[in-house]
């Protein structure tokens, strides 16, 4: 069974007379276990899709099935609870909160999902050590690196486990080589069994990810999904 | 208040005759010494009564020194009405009426300005000249003074005496000083301290027995300047009041020339002053809560445009537009809970402060009551200064919160 499944999906920006038409009639599947990549040049509609994925938003027609709920008419609060249950978010940006700890900012999801303090504490620091950042807990983001608040981010996406990951330009404030850890960071979730979507303008990144999915003017032009085994080749192969 | 005179104190006062009396009004004598009389004769609810005579201006001289004031010509019970107290020597009596002795009991001030060379002097025995007659001082009057005026002087002399005692023999005339200035009573008691009384028979023979006017003597001026009584019982005040009007329309021949002058109005104007400060209180308090609150719900929208970035990430985690607008509802009301904090700290030091300078019995009074309702006020304003802020807050779209900034 899909794990997420859009069929038909349409979103439309309406800026006073102007309509702008951000995606163009989307049909996915994303299955259980798969690392995707999202990539199209600026101004696609990646980060529209990733929002509607990620419950941030509705689409404006179209149907859009996540973990078998359908969400495309769901109400605010149903989102907040989708996004709190099923998905976690890892930003181009960080978006840590400055004044919490790493400790407060991992176990952030986990007050609104009206976990116990103990036991927020407890997974939070599971969290921690995923990312390997035990040593940080008690820093405020603002003193560590670009990477270790990346991880704090991963950390603080992972500690509710969620169906999946959504990671919007996750390397792009990162230079090349903790960029490089980060993605491999993501490998090793990917391999532990997580599903993860990136989200990248870059074609050497996404050309790490077993699947790509590349979107031009709102519409899907390439949804291509890879045997790992058979990476390199099967490039040339579209499936649809 | 106790020093200007309570309520039982009530005035004669002359008032134009009605109308249909204007043709008789002249057979009324006045107000005069027999009113009195007759009144302590024959008014049983009347605990005291006194004749006032006035000589104004009147030039006070000792040696040489010469100061102008009022003297009044009276009873003994003069005293007792206007609660004054004789601190040293002796008061009026019966005996200076009889034989219109030229007797005088003086006021502190008067004292400490005809005899500035001796701080608390005793002038009993002294002789003064009151309009160039002289006048034997038998009695001081006590000083009058404001209770936080004299808690001051008595602190201060406290600490004069401490410092005195461990260094006893630098007399330098700088030790005299401080009690020697005593400071000109304040504005309500400086015309109280400044009082001279004299027997009113001595007042009428001496000064009152020829008036004259443009150069014409008008006979001896018998008329009263003032004719104050105490009621008995305050119960049958009314009653009291009804006793003497019967007996001033006999001696005034039912001219109704007279008219009481009560206390009460006094009163009523002071309660009718205290409801208004009270009011003025809570307009003050209500407006300083609604500017408070003003401050609190800027604060907030301000941090909310400071923090959109933050709501975006806690919507994104998973936060509901309802957990945004707890958020800041709770913030805004701890705002609220420690301004209150604060407010109440501040207005115990003030009550300190209040308790320090004002008299006993006008201490400011705290009520559980009140300080419950004043911090409680401060918590809801801060919540309700808070939900608008919070609606906004709520209804950020999570998309553009994130983007922000
Ligand atoms: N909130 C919005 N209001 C109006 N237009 C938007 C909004 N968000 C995105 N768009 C438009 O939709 C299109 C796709 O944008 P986006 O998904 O951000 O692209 P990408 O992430 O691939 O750069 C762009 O033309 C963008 O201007
Ligand atoms: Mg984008």
């Amino acid at each position: 069974m899909p794990l997420i499944e859009l069929i038909d999906v349409v979103k439309r920006y309406k800026i006073g007379e102007q309509e702008i038409l951000a995606l163009d009639g989307i049909d996915l599947t994303i299955d259980q276990g798969e690392y995707a990549a999202i990539i199209g040049p600026s101004g696609s509609g990646k980060s529209t899709l990733m929002h509607l994925l990620g419950c941030l938003d509705t689409p404006t027609s179209g149907t859009m099935l996540i973990d078998g709920i359908d969400v495309s008419r769901a109400s605010g609060n149903k989102l907040s609870e989708m996004r709190n249950q099923k998905i976690g978010f890892v930003f181009q940006s960080f978006n840590l909160l400055p004044k919490l700890t790493v400790l407060q900012n991992v176990e952030l999801p986990m007050i609104y999902a009206g976990v116990s303090a103990r036991e927020r504490r407890e997974r939070a620091m599971v969290a921690i050590e995923r990312v390997e950042l035990q040593n940080r807990v008690k820093n405020t983001p603002l003193q560590l690196s670009g990477g270790q608040m990346q991880r704090v981010a991963i950390a603080r996406a992972l500690v509710n486990n969620p169906r999946i990951i959504f990671a919007d330009e996750p390397t792009g404030n990162l230079d090349s080589r903790t960029g490089a850890n980060i993605l491999q960071l993501f490998r090793e979730l990917s391999t532990g069994g997580c599903t993860i979507v990136l989200v990248t303008h870059d074609a050497k990144i996404a050309a790490q990810t077993p699947r790509r999915i590349e979107i031009r003017d709102g519409k899907i032009v390439d949804s291509e999904s890879m045997d790992p085994l058979l990476s390199g080749q099967a490039q040339l192969t579209p499936t649809k | 208040m106790q020093q200007v005179g309570g309520i039982e104190q009530v005035s004669v006062i002359p008032q134009e005759p009605p109308e249909e009396q204007q043709l008789f009004a002249d057979t009324s004598p006045g107000r005069t010494v027999k009113d009195a009389e007759s009144i302590e004769r024959s008014a049983p609810l009347i605990s005291s009564v006194t004749p006032v005579s006035t000589l104004g201006g009147c030039a006070i001289h000792r040696g040489p020194i010469t100061i102008r004031g009022s003297v009044d010509g009276c009873w003994p019970s003069y005293v007792e009405i206007n609660k004054h107290n004789v601190a040293v020597g002796r008061n009026l009596c019966d005996l200076d009426l009889e034989e219109a002795k030229r007797v005088c009991v003086i006021g502190k001030v008067i004292v400490d300005r005809l005899w500035p060379e001796f701080p608390n002097y005793n002038p009993i025995g002294e002789t003064i000249l009151l309009n160039n007659r002289p006048f034997t001082v038998v009695g001081v009057f006590e000083f009058y003074e404001r209770e936080q005026d004299k808690r001051r002087r008595q602190l201060a002399q406290e600490k004069a005496n401490a410092k005195a005692t461990p260094t006893p023999t630098p007399a330098k005339k700088r030790s005299g000083r401080s009690s020697r200035s005593t400071p000109l009573g304040n504005i309500p008691f400086l015309a109280k301290n400044s009082t001279i009384i004299i027997p009113i028979s001595t007042m009428m023979f001496e000064f009152k027995s020829a008036s004259v006017v443009g150069g014409v003597d008008q006979g001896p001026n018998l008329k009263l300047d003032a004719l104050t009584f105490q009621v008995a019982d305050i119960n049958r005040f009314q009653e009291a009041l009804a006793q003497v009007r019967r007996i001033l329309t006999e001696t005034h021949r039912t001219v109704e020339d007279f008219a009481f002058s009560t206390r009460e109005e006094m009163f009523d104007a002071i309660e009718q002053n205290i409801h208004e400060t009270r009011m003025s209180g809570g307009l003050i308090a209500g407006i300083s809560l609604l500017v408070g609150g003003i401050g609190i719900m800027n604060i907030m929208l301000a941090s909310i445009t400071e923090r959109i970035r933050e709501i975006g990430v806690r919507r994104a985690v998973g936060a509901k537009a309802r957990d945004i607008f707890v958020q800041i509802v709770v913030e805004s009301a701890v705002i609220g809970f420690i301004g209150g904090l604060l407010g109440l700290i501040a207005s115990a030091a003030m009550m300190k402060l209040l308790i320090y300078i004002s008299p006993g019995k006008n201490a400011p009074v705290v009520e559980l009551d009140n300080v419950l309702i004043s911090f409680g006020f401060a918590v809801v304003i801060g919540v309700l200064s808070g939900l608008y802020p919070a609606w906004k807050a709520s209804r950020l779209d999570p998309i553009e919160a994130l983007r922000y900034g």
